[in-house]
This record gives structure tokens, sequence and C-alpha cells, in this order.
């Protein structure tokens, strides 16, 4: 089903809910080998929430509150089911890391406000250092 | 009902009116009644005037620097409070979130440059203007002040006046619009909390009957007003008349030309947003796009294109981008104008009576309406309709585009879409309007800037916002000086 992302505020609100199922997901998966680079990504996932909630007060300007076209939620549509095994969660923060970083430059290009776009587009890419910050982790090996 | 019946703030104190007189407002969106006004009596507006006035000479000794400090407090509480704001602004007015949002947004920035009050307070002086004397100016607050709000911008307009106001050492009176009046219900709760001085801030609430006590009053030195033209020329006249200061914004008409060059797909999506943003019930929407030669034909075509898809339904949902106009009343003004359109012989392009939004059937919804082959001779063209009704005027050239604007009785923003800067620096310089945007819809001065505004959009020579402000709120002492 499509979600429209077709103002200002539905992209930083999907962004902002994005976050927090981020925070959520670190959060409850920090365990193990994970713990601590989890804890690490959910405390950087709660700075990114605060940042967007700042942009959505701070960044709306009346003058140039132009429609936004062609970006729909559903295709950044993930599915997080709980796992308790440690390489199922870390395939998991990868994939959410991706995607995230998906939408974020998606989202950038769409956006008319620029200081909005590049916010957006800072977090696609600190979303590709938390990649691959897991990436490290080299829990591949498992 | 969910916020009850409206108390009024006065001396630091809520209270509930004793006037046995409530006007219900509603939720655009659905239809409900969502809390009630009272009508204040005369006494209670005499005591907020009075509760104002005791105020004011304690409130005048204190410093600017501490002044400046109720404001970046009051900031604070705003920003803290910024989402139940827009929420407030949505329900109570219809207009969409992202827009609400917008609202409460240049509400802080008005307090924001408000605070910079310690040095936009500073005066000036001169040595020896003659053989030993020296010449200074000081700028002094003058006393109570009141501002009567429209119902398009419950939020924000007031505090194009009010920071400015009380940092200048002026202590004050808000009259909301009886329309809307929850929002600045909200505001006040934050100024509460700001712990501003008893009588520094105030609020009564009602409609025209509350007006009148308020311009009558010896006590009030001046009026800020925005709102419909016929009314504003009334506050302007019955204020003046009583001595007092007066800066009265008033309706508009809006054109919007666009030239050949000018690029078609940003030009459509500001048209959009200015036509039909806040269902074009701002003083700032784009009513009349005056299509210069060949762009009429590609221009219109896309103007229809994109405004039929705009999704219409209640501003608290996020995807929605335009939600319903304020009132049933409203509404009915609407469909009347589009009646009148069609009766005159423009040829209705887009229908946005045919539009239903199918969970708020009491909703007070139309959608996006443009007319094409408007006349400038037409009512539509020459009537404010505060709706989100567009009307197309083919002109020949940049030349015509000027004269239909220059013939318009209003004065309150014009825009030009073009590529071209020859063209951009003529209509700047040529338009008679308060508000000129060069490819911006929505020409909307930020807080350092005043709203301007001409001809009959406005009354009085002191605009809201910025240096006006300053000027608006104090008068100008000069103090020679000689030692012997």
């Amino acid at each position: 089903m499509s979600i429209e992302l077709n103002t200002f505020g539905a992209v930083l609100k999907f962004a902002i809910e994005w976050e927090k199922r981020a925070v959520a997901f670190y959060e409850a998966g920090a365990r193990n080998r994970l713990l601590a680079p989890f804890l690490e990504l959910a405390q950087g996932s709660r700075k990114r929430l605060r940042r967007l909630e700042q942009a959505r007060r701070e960044g709306v300007a009346e003058m140039i509150l132009e429609p936004i076209s062609g970006l729909d939620g559903a295709a950044y549509h993930l599915e997080l089911p709980p796992e308790t095994d440690d390489l199922a969660l870390w395939k998991q923060a990868r994939t959410l890391e991706e995607t995230a970083a998906r939408f974020y430059q998606d989202a950038a290009s769409r956006m008319p406000i620029r200081e909005v776009a590049r916010l957006l587009e800072g977090l696609a890419q600190e979303n590709l250092w938390r990649r691959e910050s897991l990436d490290r982790l080299n829990l591949a090996g498992l | 009902m969910e916020y009850g019946i409206l108390k009024n703030y006065i001396g630091g104190v809520w209270e509930n009116s004793s006037s046995a007189e409530v006007l219900e407002v509603h939720n655009p969106a659905t239809g409900e009644v969502i809390a009630r006004v009272p009508v204040s009596t005369p006494e209670e507006v005499h005591r907020a005037v009075a509760a104002a006035k005791e105020a004011f000479p304690e409130w005048r000794e204190t410093p600017p620097m501490a002044r400046a400090r109720y404001m970046f407090r009051l900031k604070a509480l705003l920003e803290e409070h910024f989402e139940e704001l827009a929420r407030t602004v949505t329900t109570e007015h219809g207009k969409i979130l992202d827009e609400a949002r917008g609202e409460v947004r240049r509400a802080i920035e008005n307090v924001e440059v408000a605070a910079g009050i310690p040095s936009l307070l500073m005066g000036y002086n001169a040595e020896d203007v003659a053989s030993g004397i020296d010449e200074e100016c000081v700028l002094q607050p003058l006393g109570v002040f009141c501002c009567i709000a429209p119902f398009n911008f419950p939020a924000m307009v007031p505090f194009w006046f009010l920071p400015y106001a009380v940092a200048c050492g002026n202590t004050y009176i808000v009259k909301p619009s009886e329309v809307c009046p929850i929002s600045q219900s909200k505001m006040f709760e934050l100024l509460d909390a700001a712990e501003f001085p008893p009588g520094v801030v105030n609020l009564v609430n009602g409609d025209r009957r509350v007006v009148d006590v308020l311009l009558a009053h010896p006590d009030v030195v001046g009026v800020s007003f925005v709102g419909s033209t016929p009314v504003g020329r009334y506050i302007y006249a019955t204020a003046t008349a009583h001595g007092k200061r007066a800066q009265c914004q008033a309706g508009a008409k809006n054109a919007l030309v666009v030239l050949p060059d000018a690029p078609l797909g940003p030009t459509v999506a500001a048209i959009l947003t200015s036509a039909f943003g806040t269902a074009g019930q701002r003083c700032l929407a784009g009513a009349l796009v005056l299509a210069v030669g060949e762009v009429y034909e590609p221009l219109k075509e896309r103007l229809v294109e994109a405004a039929s898809r705009l999704k219409v339904g209640s501003g608290l949902d996020e995807s929605v981008q335009m939600g319903p106009v304020a009132t049933r009343r409203a509404l009915e003004r609407i469909h009347g104008y589009i009646e009148k359109g069609l009766e005159e012989g423009a040829i209705l392009l887009l229908d946005g009576r045919k539009v239903r939004v199918e969970e708020y059937p009491q909703g007070y919804f139309i959608g996006p309406t443009i007319f094409d082959r408007v006349r400038p001779e037409m009512t539509i063209a020459r009537e404010e309709i505060f709706g989100p009704v567009l009307g197309i005027i083919p002109v020949a050239d940049f030349e015509g585009a000027l004269e239909v604007i220059e013939n318009l009785p209003y004065g309150n923003a014009a825009s030009l879409f073009t590529s071209s800067g020859k063209f951009a620096r003529e209509f700047k310089y040529r338009v008679r309007c308060g508000n000129i945007g060069i490819n911006v819809g929505i020409a909307a001065p930020v807080a350092t800037f005043p709203f301007s505004g001409m001809k009959q959009s406005f009354f009085g020579d002191l605009h809201g916002q910025g240096r006006d402000a300053i000027q608006f709120f104090t008068e100008r002492k000069v103090v020679i000086t000689r030692w012997f």
C-alpha cells in the first residue's frame, strides 16, 4: 500500500518514525557482541531523531512549502521480526541502515528547503558510515 | 467539546467571563463544536485596560536587557510546545500541519527579533549641534496597546505586534478572532508561564463589541489590526478619531505574473502553493495569474493538471495538501463567488465544489478552483474571495500585466515569475504593492522586515514586524543639552 510522502511534514514524520523504530530496534538487540555497537547506534538514532524534530520545527518556510512528488514510503518498507540470533540481528541492522540511506537520499533530492535537504543528505551519509561500522564487526563469520 | 469555554487573561489571572453570551468555535474539518468563546463584557475590557495601564510604569522602567530575557523564556516555551501549538492551529483553522508549523515558526521569529530590543531601542545623538550644545534622540514606550486579530493566522498575527510592543516597554491586550481564538489562549498559557509581570500582557475574548470598547477607550494609545478592508478602514477611522495610533493591514487581491521565459515546473509549484495553500485564506494568497503571451496555454494546462492532483482533507493528516476553509459561512461565500464568475462569463476549468472528503462529510471543504478567461473588470478579478479560487487572465505583454495590477484596488502583494533580471527590476520598481515576490509565490516578509501593504490593503504608515514595529510602539524624544 502506498504511503504518500507528498508534503514537508509527511517526509519529516516518516523520518522521525524511522529513527524511533531504529532506536527501539537497536536497544532491543543490544546484547552479547552487539551490546556496545547497538547501544551506540541507538544513541546515534536518538540524536538523529532530535535533529529531525528540530528541522521540522525550524526548517519549515511558508514561502516555499511546495508539494513534494515521487516519494512513496512503501518503497522503504522494512520487516524487522524479533530475532534472538546475533547474526540475524546484524543482518537486519545492515538492511536497516542501507534502506535508511536510500530513503534519505531520495527525500533529500525532492526536498525544496535547502537546509533540510542538506540534513537529509547528511543523514544518508551517516547511514552508510553506520553500515560500515557494522561491517567492521565482522559478524558474518559467526 | 475539547477546549471548553475559553477564559480571559487579565492582570496575570485566568478568569471566566461573566458574559452570558458565548459563541461556538468549530473544527472546520469535522464541523464539530470544539470550544466556546465568550463575548467579554465592557467591564471586563475596562479591567484589562486598567491592568495594562497599572503595569505600565514599572514595566517601562524594567531595563530592556531584562525585558529581553522574558522574550528568551517565551521563545524556549514556544519551541517546547511547538507541535502542540501547530496542531491547535490546524484544529481550529483547518490549514494543514505544515502551514500551521510555518505559522508558529513565524510567530517565534518575531519573539526572536524582539529579543534584540536592547539594540533595537537605542537612540542616537550628536555633539556640538550648536556651540557647546549636544542633542540626543531617545525612543520611549507610550502605554497600553492592543491587537485585533484575524482568524487566518490565529497564532502568528498577534505576534507581529505583541513581542515588539512589550519589549519596547509598553503593555498589551490581544483580542483574538472569535472564529479561531484557541491558539491565542495557548500562546497566553506560555506568556503566563514565562512569568511576565501581571498586566503586561492581557487577553480579552469577544467580537466587534469588545473591539469598539477598546477603540474608544481613552487609556489605549494604539491599535494594530489585520483583517478585511472594510473593517480595517473602520478601525483606522475610529481609532484615529479617538487620537490613537493605528496600523491596519487589510484585504488583498494578489496577482502572479508569469512571463514566457519563466521555468514552468517550479513556477507552477509556486503558484499552487500561493493560490491554494491555507485554502486561499492568506492575505498573501495569489488570486490572479496574469499569463503573458505564449505562456498562457501551457501554463493553464499544467496548473489545472497539478491543482487537480492536490489532496484535500483534514489538515491533521500529514499527506493532505489542502485543508478546509475556516467556516461554513466562508464556504458559502466562496460558492457564491464561483457562481458569480460563471454568470460573468469566466470559464470554470477546475471546479472545487465537486471535491468530497468522505471521512468528514460535515467539513467545510472545497477543492482548488481555477477560472480561465477572467477579465479585469469581473467581480472575481476585483474582490477578495479569500478561498482557493484562482483566476487566469491572459495578457499580451508585461506592460499589460502591470496595467492590470495598477488598476486593482488592493496593493498587498504581487509576484513575477521570470528568468529576466531586467523585467524583475522593472516589476519591483514600478508595481504599487507592499510585498513583491520575484519567483516567489508567497512574498511573506520575515520578522526583521515590515509586513507591508499599499492602496486599500493598508491604512496607516508603520507596519507590523521589524523596524516599523519599533517605530510604531515608541515615540521619539529629542533632548538638547547645554551645561553652564
